[in-house]
């Protein structure tokens, strides 16, 4: 029962550290993906009194993606039949230029804001369109969820990182004894330590292990596969091996490093 | 005869305390069987201690097994403690560990094959008459029995030099006479140099041996 709670003592916040960490990426996976949907289907309308050269918007902002020229035909051709052929050379000549222009990802609304002042800017453009109400509201709810979730993770591997540290004391307590009648013999340092890092890494796998089904678990249910089918996400991108290695790097890491303090704190008594 | 231990005016002080021993000079030959007494708080533990290096004097020469102890890397005195057995009062045997895996404690450290290990702890606890108990955890064992699972752990890796300090001094009669005998046969059999502190010499230690002992921080010898 004792081993248990010693063992559960160093797993719980590991899991908490691996938890934080996985959910984050899980969930910036989601915002991204959505963000990628949003953006293919955004675009902003600049207005122009004449031409502009595609450069001048193009480098305007690192946000911008392409520029199109939109076809004024497509515009006129709604207006031709109820308009005469002279009225239509008039309304050609004074009808401005419009160029639509796609962004490399969705931006935030202090980014559309800033875009917006680059693009008025340039000799020539009239007005900038961005159709600001559009500016998805399921996005900015994301957003600010992932703002959050990011304090939360952080908070959580704080608040992990504590308990393994006091865990690490009641360890080095534990095993004091054992270790300086190991040193008394002239054990050298890794042997009457193997224990700990024994401990560390059986610990570090079992949390990783528990982090790993539970994300599994969680890919293959009907239901989240459902809402990832609804929200556009593809379940593949959402778990991948890369998480698993990352994970592994963090848990383990994590265990070792804490199982190096105990040893490094060790003095032999006198 | 070469000296295992060689003692020339050592001083020993714990920190921001007076000195514990003033001058120790001594020397004690290969196979000698060395007892030294004291009253208590002379110092006689202390002495010992440096000698297995956990307690560098702060003055004088102190070489064991022919390494000065106050000069010794961590990693050195690692070596040297491998080449020696140590007898504590209160026995410091590993709580977790059975009986059999605390002999085989300085095998396991001095690198030998589980398998040869274990053939060495089985001897040695059926030469302590304990080969019935070596799956015994210690707190199982009564005190006269940890002792000698101690003793037999103190002989496991066959060293140059046992250090025992109050071997038998939480012990009965019966059990301390198992000991010295233990010790004894030790000494003759196999020539390994014995230095003991205690507060009295047994009447029963029939063997060869010699005597120092500490008075006001000084080490007499007085056979």
């Amino acid at each position: 029962m004792r081993s248990v709670k010693t063992h559960l003592a160093l797993i719980l916040p590991l899991f908490a550290i691996l938890f934080g960490i996985e959910y984050l990426m899980v969930f910036d996976r989601i915002v991204s993906s959505y963000e990628t949907k949003l953006n293919a289907e955004y675009s902003l309308i600049v207005v122009a009194d004449k031409t502009v050269k595609s450069n001048d918007i193009g480098h305007a902002d690192t946000l911008i993606d392409r520029i199109e020229t939109v076809d004024a035909e497509n515009i006129l051709r709604r207006i031709r039949q109820e308009t005469s052929a002279k009225n239509m050379e008039k309304i050609k000549s004074i009808m401005p230029l419009f160029y639509s222009v796609k962004l490399r990802r969705y931006p935030d609304r202090s980014s559309l804001q800033r875009l917006k002042e680059e693009l008025m800017a340039i000799k020539g453009v009239k007005s900038v369109h961005m159709f600001e109400k559009t500016h998805d509201p399921l996005y900015a709810m994301l957003t600010f969820m992932k703002g959050n979730f990011s304090v939360f993770a952080l908070l959580l591997a704080l608040v992990g990182l504590l308990l393994i540290v006091k865990q690490m004391y009641v360890w080095q307590l534990e095993h004091r004894e054992r270790m300086q009648i190991m040193a008394l013999f002239g054990a050298p340092v890794w042997l009457r330590s193997g224990v700990l890092f024994r401990l560390a890494i059986v610990d570090a796998f079992i949390a990783l292990f528990l982090i790993v089904t539970g994300m599994f678990y969680l890919v293959s249910r009907s239901d989240i596969l459902a809402f990832l089918q609804e929200i556009d996400v593809d379940p593949a991108r959402l778990f991948s091996f890369d998480d698993v290695v990352l994970l592994a790097a963090v848990g383990f890491g994590t265990a070792i490093l804490s199982a190096l303090l105990v040893v490094m704190r060790f003095k032999e008594e006198s | 005869m070469p000296s295992v231990i060689e003692s020339s005016k050592t001083k020993l002080a714990y920190p921001r305390h007076e000195p514990v021993i003033k001058n120790a000079t001594f020397k004690v030959q290969t196979g000698e069987f060395v007892f030294i007494t004291g009253a208590s708080g002379s110092g006689k533990s202390t002495l010992l201690k440096s000698m297995y290096g956990a307690m560098p004097p702060m003055e004088g020469e102190l070489v064991v097994g022919g390494m000065e102890i106050g000069r010794l890397s961590a990693s050195k005195l690692y070596k040297l403690r491998r080449h020696i057995g140590i007898i504590f009062q209160d026995y410091k045997l590993i709580k977790e560990w059975n009986v059999e895996k605390n002999v085989m404690l300085p095998l396991i450290i001095a690198g030998f094959p589980k398998d040869v290990c274990r053939a060495q702890a089985q001897k040695l606890l059926a030469h302590v008459k304990l080969s019935h108990k070596s799956d015994k955890f210690p707190l199982e064992l009564s005190g006269g029995e940890q002792q000698r699972v101690a003793v037999a752990r103190a002989l496991a890796h066959n060293p140059f030099l046992i250090l025992a300090d109050e071997p038998t001094g939480n012990l009965d009669d019966y059990s301390s006479q198992v000991v010295w005998e233990l010790l004894e046969k030790a000494n003759e059999e196999l020539e390994t140099t014995i230095l003991v502190v205690t507060h009295h010499i047994p009447e029963m230690f029939s063997a060869d041996y010699r005597h120092l002992t500490i008075e006001n921080g000084v080490l007499y010898e007085i056979r």
